[in-house]
This record gives structure tokens, sequence and C-alpha cells, in this order.
């Protein structure tokens, strides 16, 4: 059966849709944005991460492994329980009982987020039809997945998160490595939908907070009769998972100028603009 | 919040009255050779002789203090004997004294006297000298309130203590100067009980005479406040544990809903405040509207870490099992901490002993595990250890000599009726709570156990033995194979039913057994200091704990569980019956503030409360993750593998993040509530 990398199931999760919600985290995603603060996220296989902090560097993961990489072995080996697989393996069935444990306390319901939960179409329409009838069922998309896989999921969701990052295409692909071209037809998409939603734009300081980026997302709210966003202001400490991949944080940007909402674009054209 | 209150507020925050107390007064020459009961009474009378209360301009509470402490005395070797500490952790009953005034009480007690028999004089006699110093502080604190011209105390101590309370302000006026003598008695850690309740009556005598509320609000921030002004000369193991709690809602004795404009009022207060004390303990059940846990959850935001929850619907027939008449289980109220007494009826030592959970898996796996080829006779040989190591702690529950106090058992029932002081019998209750400790460690060591050696056998008995024993030295892989298995918290059957049946154990064993002080033990969750002091010494445990390594505090998951979220958490912490085991103790989650960031995260987390209520939950404290906690996981992150940091729509595990990252969201935390 089709099964999925899981980094992570967060409850009560509060920020990610309407009620009690839980967040499952699906590893792997085709943008590499340079603000990512789920790096973990990113590879579509399974890697072994280090608690930095409790690590004493004695060397026995490397003894352990081979050629010098961490495989099993090392995990096992490391006297300070400071080695764990990023993320496990699940099928529909384990993944959908697993939340539906917490059935009566999900008020809300599950929003499906990653990494790229479009990443995985087969496995994310088999659940969500799975939880049909028991809970509301979200996805949190960057909206870059082929138009028919985004139709075909629409049609067993509740509720989409949709993130704009960048309108201008060539900054879109400086900054997140692919074009934005069908990410902004599958936003025309989920607006003729009919599914509710709401658009979310993180603010990355000179990069998405640039007045003409965030007019430019206003006026493409505004053209399609959308009348709220949620912005979401970046915060330093998005690096600090890289270390424990063994990778390095390397913003192409400067990190240390604060975040600028612009509230005004977005209330002269009748937008709510939720800053979370 | 009212000119006055913000005034008296920056007064309390200078503290500059603090350096005008003077030295504590030296009672010896006037009490030494007189008998205990006697003693208790005079060196009351000597404290209250020595003070002369500090007033704040206008004042209208009074009663801070003005010595460093109140009086001593010293034995032949001229150490100090039993000068800080007499019977304490319980609440008086107020709303005797409330409804009578004191004038009314001591006659009752001169009638008492005069028929009495022999040997129960001198009692009275105490109690007599105790409300005659009293009174006679009172008096003169009247007299200088006019001197000072704050009038309107004047004119409340004018009625007040002698007669009964007519006005909201009076009352407050008489509370104060109760508490204020019980402390200058040496009764610590009393609390204040349910406040709403027998203060109402006053309350709605000045409702009645069209006083406007705001008024009411301020006169009790200023009572609030007065709490506040010399809690550093308090007793207690840290600043800020000294016993002043109150308990607001609940039903009433007869079971109707009790929450009130009062409740709502003291809540309101304690947020405009802000301040430690008092610290709100809030009575729920299946009926409490939502809009109660929304307005207890605004409160949790400002980070205090109240209101503690405590479920009617649990608590009540938990203590009736206990033997505690149904009227006086309705009416519970908590002693200092989390532990549950009714007001004014109690001589409880509700924390005697702790149950060491994980000790008794530890004896019964060096002892027996080779011989046990199943799970089960482990099972059973483990809660043999835990009824054992009862029987022990009950044996050792000897009651501790405590000084007589005959000012206190004026406020407790049965005491006046039997002519007998409360150190001695007097009051109605007398049991005994046993703590627990180490629940969590405990299941998840039998979990691992059974998952490893009986399921699926990769390792074998021995071994594991061995790894224990060499605490883990050289054994990386099995004990990374213990620590990944099943860990109470995240709802997983497997480990919540054996920590159910090892509770159910301890419970069963120990609820109603007598002790010699007439009463009966009472087994619980809590385990205050107990997580710390019963795990320092103890070597691995099989859940792949080091040797001293702490276990979570009291009711709560080990500190080496990774746990997957606070609905899970809930689910594991309330699958047995909870009344059984009703001494006290909470279920502790900590939530990020950032959940409390606007009004849906609000709305989210009082649901979140009602859950834990209406699946069974005993007794629940929030707290949110603050700058202090955060601090505390970059020093010890061993104690914190479980502190999750949300940042903008994600989530980490603190430990986890590269350190100049944790010094930033430390730095940021500066702000965030
Ligand atoms: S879309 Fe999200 S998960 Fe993917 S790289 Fe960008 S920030 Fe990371
Ligand atoms: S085995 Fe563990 S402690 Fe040792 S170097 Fe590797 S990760 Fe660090």
């Amino acid at each position: 059966m089709k099964t999925a990398l899981v980094f992570a199931i967060e409850e009560f999760s509060v920020y990610d849709g309407p009620g009690i919600r839980s967040t499952v985290f699906l590893k792997g995603c085709p943008l590499l944005c340079s603000w990512c603060h789920n790096p973990e996220g990113q590879a579509f296989h399974n890697e072994i991460c280090k608690n930095t902090n409790g690590c004493r560097g004695c060397g026995a993961c490397v003894r352990a492994g081979e050629n010098g990489a961490l495989t099993e072995n090392s995990v096992a080996a490391c006297p300070a329980h400071a080695l764990r697989w990023a993320a496990s393996s699940f099928t529909p069935e384990e993944l959908v009982s697993q939340l539906l444990k917490n059935r009566d306390l999900l008020t809300g319901g599950v929003t499906f987020s990653g990494g790229e939960p479009l990443s995985h179409p087969e496995f994310l329409q088999d659940c969500l039809q799975r939880l049909c009838g028991h809970l509301h069922r979200a996805i949190q998309t960057c909206g870059y997945a082929d138009s028919d896989v985004f139709r075909a999921v629409l049609s067993h969701t509740d509720y989409v998160l949709y993130d704009l990052k960048l309108l201008e295409d060539a900054a879109h692909r400086h900054f997140t490595g692919v074009s934005n071209a069908v990410i902004l037809e599958n936003f025309r998409i989920l607006c003729q939908s009919g599914v509710p939603f709401v658009v979310r734009t993180p603010l990355i300081p000179g990069v998405t907070d640039t007045e003409q980026n965030l007019a430019a997302i206003a006026a493409l709210l505004k053209e399609n009769g959308v009348d709220r966003i949620e912005l979401l202001p970046y915060h330093t400490a998005a690096g600090g998972k890289y270390a424990s991949l063994g990778r390095v944080f390397q913003p192409a940007f400067d990190e240390s100028v604060a975040p600028n909402p612009r509230l005004e674009l977005f209330k002269k054209n009748g937008i709510a603009a939720v800053v979370l | 919040m009212t000119e006055l209150i913000q005034h008296r507020l920056a007064l309390v925050e200078q503290g500059a009255y603090k350096h005008q107390r003077r030295e504590r007064v030296d009672a010896t020459a006037l009490v030494w050779d007189k008998s205990p009961l006697l003693r208790d009474a005079l060196l009351l009378k000597a404290s209250l002789e020595a003070e002369t209360p500090f007033l704040f301009p206008n004042d209208r509470i009074g009663f801070t203090q003005s010595r460093e402490r109140f009086a001593i005395c010293r034995d032949r070797d001229g150490n100090e004997i039993w000068t800080d500490w007499s019977c304490g952790n319980n609440t008086p009953d107020y709303a005797y004294a409330l409804n009578n005034g004191l004038d009314h009480i001591q006659q009752a007690v001169a009638q008492k006297r005069a028929h009495c028999l022999p040997q129960q004089k001198e009692y009275y006699d105490a109690v007599l000298i105790a409300l005659d110093a009293v009174l006679a502080f009172a008096d003169r604190c009247r007299d200088d309130a006019r001197k000072a011209g704050a009038d309107d105390l004047y004119r409340a101590l004018c009625r007040v203590p002698h007669q009964k309370p007519q006005t909201f302000h009076e009352a407050l006026v008489m509370m104060k100067l109760l508490i204020f003598t019980l402390r200058a008695n040496r009764n610590i850690h009393l609390t204040i009980g349910r406040f709403d309740q027998y203060m109402y009556p006053f309350y709605r005598h000045d409702v009645k005479a069209g006083i406007p509320r705001e008024t009411l609000l301020e006169l009790l921030e200023e009572f609030f406040l007065s709490l506040n002004v010399d809690t550093d000369t308090y007793m207690g193991a840290q600043q800020g544990d000294n016993g002043q709690s109150l308990v607001l809602g609940g039903c009433d004795k007869d079971g109707n809903d009790a929450f009130n404009d009062l409740s709502r009022l003291c809540m309101e207060a304690s947020m405009e405040l802000c301040l430690i004390d008092p610290k709100i303990n809030l009575r729920v059940n299946k009926n409490t509207p939502d809009e109660l846990y929304e307005l207890g959850t605004q409160m949790t935001k400002l980070g205090l870490g109240f209101p503690q929850y405590s479920n009617d619907d649990v608590v009540i027939p938990g203590l009736i099992a206990l033997g505690y008449a149904p009227q006086d289980a309705a009416d519970y109220a908590v002693a200092a901490c989390w532990e549950f007494t009714i007001p004014g009826k109690g001589m409880e030592i509700p924390n005697l002993r702790v149950m060491n959970f994980p000790l008794a898996v530890l004896e019964a796996v060096t002892e027996s595990l080779l011989a046990c080829d199943t799970f089960d006779e482990l099972l059973a040989a483990v809660k043999e250890k835990i009824c054992v190591q009862s029987d022990r702690l009950m044996a050792q529950a000897v009651f501790p000599y405590i000084p007589p106090s005959p000012y206190l058992s004026v406020f407790v029932e049965g005491c006046l009726e039997k002519g007998l002081d409360v150190s001695q019998g007097g009051a109605v209750y007398k049991n005994y709570g046993l703590l627990s400790a180490g629940i969590s460690t405990a299941a998840d060591s039998l979990a691992a156990i059974n998952n490893v050696i009986y399921q699926v056998g990769d390792y074998d008995k021995q071994t594991l033995l061995d790894a224990l024993a060499a605490n883990f030295e050289g054994y990386a892989p099995l004990r990374n194979r213990l620590l990944d298995c099943p860990k109470m918290g995240n709802n997983d059957d497997a480990v919540d039913t054996i920590a159910g049946e090892l509770m159910e154990t301890f419970a069963s064993h120990v609820n109603g057994k007598p002790h010699p002080f007439g009463g009966v033990f009472r087994a619980g969750t809590g385990s205050a200091q107990g997580y710390y002091t019963t795990s320092v010494d103890l070597g691995a445990t099989p859940d792949g704990r080091k040797a001293g390594e702490m276990f979570g505090c009291g009711f709560s998951p080990s500190l080496v569980a990774r746990v997957n979220g606070p609905l899970s958490c809930i689910q594991s912490f309330t699958k047995f019956d909870l009344s059984k085991i009703i001494n006290g103790g909470p279920l502790t989650l900590e939530i990020h503030d950032t959940v409390f960031r606007n009004g849906e995260g609000i709305a989210k987390m009082a649901q979140l409360v009602k859950f834990f209520i209406l699946r069974g939950g005993h007794q629940l404290q929030l707290n949110t993750i603050n700058r202090d906690v955060l601090l505390d996981a970059l020093a010890h992150p061993e104690n914190h593998r479980n502190l999750i940091v949300r940042v903008w729509g994600w989530s980490g595990y603190f430990n986890e993040l590269d350190a100049p990252f944790q010094q930033h969201i430390i730095k940021r935390t500066e702000f965030t509530i």
C-alpha cells in the first residue's frame, strides 16, 4: 500500500484552520525556499537528525555507520539518544486511525501540511477520503502541483490554507527555485472551486514584504473577490533546525530587518489582514 | 484600575515601608514557664502587642506588618523553639467568624468554660486569652486609624471584629484582621477558602444598598493588594508558596451552581492587578458554561500560573467515598496548593509521605524479573511491592508533634464543642494524605519491559538487569530501544492501562485505612517536591532514565518521554477513575503563550480545559511557557525534553534548536505576553 513519511503530527494547532486541529506534516517539497523553517520537510527521503545540544561528540555514531555516513546502526549506538529519524512511515490507514484517536477533542479537524502535501497525491487523497464524515479536512499548500491533482484533492477538502509568496515570477524562481505560474493557475482554480480558503503570505524582509509584492497580492485578492489574508512575519529562529540535519542556514536576505506587514495596502483594497 | 489602586500598587512595588519594619520581640520571659496551650496564647498576645501595623495613606484595609517577624521564644540553651510554625495547611471557618463577630464567640467560650470539665479549663482559658489579645489589638488599631486620618478603616473597626460586619468593606477589614492575627499565631499556609461564598451576603448587602460595582471592585482590589504587602515575611519553601489561595465557583452544599457576581468580581480584580496573591482556584463541573472557561483562559494568559481547575464531578464523589459527609464534600476547597480539604472542619495533613512508584518497579524487577515467565507475573510482583511500600509509609506516618493552637481552633469546627485543641484532635476531619511520584516513569518502565522482553524478545532479561546495574554505560542500543518504547502521555493503552493499575493498587491499599490520630489515609496523584526527593537516589529505570535523573513533576509525563501534544496527554491522564485517588495533585500542561495571541486561540484553549473536565480529569494546572522556563531549559535541557516552542506557524523542540536560535527565542519572550 502507498505510504508517506510524516515528520510531525502537531496536536492542538490553533492557527492552522478553524477549531482545535491536528496538523500532519508530510515530508518532501518541490520548492526550496530560502527562508524555509522546516528543512526536514524538504527532502523526500528520510534523514537522520541530530540533537546538536545533546551530542557529546563521542564519535560512536560515525564508527557504527558506513563510510563516515550515519545509518540505522548509528541511531542505535548513540549513548546520548541524540539521533533520530526525522520522519516515520505511515500508511493512510495507520495515519487516519492515529488521528481519529483524538476525534472527540478535535473541534476543528485535521490539516495536512508539509513539506508539500500535494506532492503525495495518492496518499493524501486516500487519507482525505477515509476522514470524510469523521473530521473536517484542511490542506496547507504552496500550490505547486499539477492542476488535475489539485482539482482532485479539492474535491475531498473542506478548507484550504493557500500560500502566496511572490507574484513576480523571476523573484519566485530566485527565492524558491521554481516558477509561480502553476501556483497562480491553481489559485484561480481554488477561487472558482467554492471550497472555503484563506490566503497566507510569509513576510520575508526585503523579499515578500516589499510594497510592490504586497500590492500585487492585494490586487490579485481583490480581483478574485478575496477579502482576507493572514500574514506570517519571518522570525530569525526559522533557521534553528538546519544544524540538526548537518546543513547550514544561508538565507538570501537580511534576517536582522523586521518584516513590514504594510497593513494599509490591504486596508485600502478592503482586505482584512491578520498578522499571526 | 482606579487612581487609588494604581497609587497603592506603586507603593507596594517600591516597598519603601518595608524598611520601617522593626526587629522581632523576644517573649521568652513571658511564656517560658507556661504550659504549651497557654504559651501559644501568650505568644500571640506578645506578638500583637508588639505590632503597630503600617498604614498607607487613606488605607481602608490596614494590617500591614510592622515587625520583621512575630514574637519568638527560646529554650534554656537560647535556641528558638517552635516559633515559626504551628497548625496550618487548612482553611479556617471564616464564615463562622464573619457571621457571629468575636464578642459573641467570646461569650460562647466563656459559657463553655463555666460548665467545662476540669481538664478542659486550660484550653478554654487559652482561647479566651487569645481572643482578648486579638480584640485589644483591633481596638488599638482602630484608634491608630483615627489618629492617622484613615476614617473609613476607623469606622469599620468600630464595628468589626467585635460585632459581625454588615457591609462588604467591614467584612473585608475583618478578613484581613483574621488573616493577620492567624499569621501572628504562626498558622502558616492557611488558605482563604471559598471567599465568593462566605463573603457573598456582605457583597449583596452593598449591591442592594445601591453601591456601584466599581466601588466594590476597588475595595476588593485594595484587599487583594493587601495580601501582597508583606509576603516576603511569610514562611514557605519559596516566596509565593504561602497558601494564600482562594477557591471560586463550583456548587453549594446542596449541589446548586454557586458561581456568582462576586466570583466574577474576584477574577476581574485578580486580572487587573496581575499579582501573585491571592492565587485563584476555579471549581468547575459538567454544567460550567464555556464563557467561564474563557474567562479562566484570559487569566491563564497573564502567565501567573492560575487559575487551577478542580472538577466537582470527580472530587465530591471521591471525598464522599473517603467518608466525608456529602454536604461537606460539596463544600471542598484546596489547602495550600492543591490538596482537597473541607473549610473550617479539618486538621488534615495531606502531604505526609511519598509513594515512589519507580522504586516499587525497580525492586520487583531486580528481585523477580528472572523468575517471571509472563508480563502479568511481573506486574503482580510490582503491585505487591506497591502494597509493601504503602504499608511502610503508613507505619512511618506518625503524627508529627504540632504545637497547640487555641486561637486557630476557634475557627475549626469541633474544637470549641469538644473543649479540645485543634492540635489534639478537636477537628471533625483528621485524615492523612500520601503523595505519589513517578507514576509515568513506572508505567513507562513496565511498558518497555513488556515490549522488549516479553513481546519482541530482542533482548534477554539478564542483559536488561546488567544494563540497569551499569546505569546503561556500554548499553546504548538497549537504552535507545527502551527510550523509544511507548510512553505515558501519548494516549497509548499499552502504557496508560499499566499506570491505571498501579494507581488503583496504591489507592485501594491506602484509602480508608485508619491511623491512630482518628482519621484515615487518602492516596493522591500529587508529588509536591517528592518528584525530586524520590528520584535523586534511585538507580537507572527500564524506561531508559539514568540514575538520579528527576521524574516528571507529580501527575505528568516523564521527562524522557517525547509527548505528542496536549490532546494525547489529557487522554492518557484521564483514563482511570481519578475520584479514587483524590488527595489532590493536578495534571500540569505547559502551553506556549502564542496560543493566547488572539481571541480564537483563547476560545480553543478554553475548549481544551473543558474537555479535560468532561473526560473526568480531577485537577488541571496550565502554564504558559515563558522566559524563565526557557532559561531553565537552556541550563538544564534534560529537564525540558518536551518543551515545544511555536514560532510563526511552526513548532520545534526547544532542545533541538541551535544555540543561537534558542537565545533568540528567549530574547523574544521578553515581549510575548
Ligand atoms: S514551500 Fe514551505 S516547506 Fe516547501 S521549501 Fe518553501 S517554506 Fe519549506
Ligand atoms: S554517537 Fe551521539 S553523542 Fe556521540 S557523536 Fe554521535 S550523535 Fe553525538
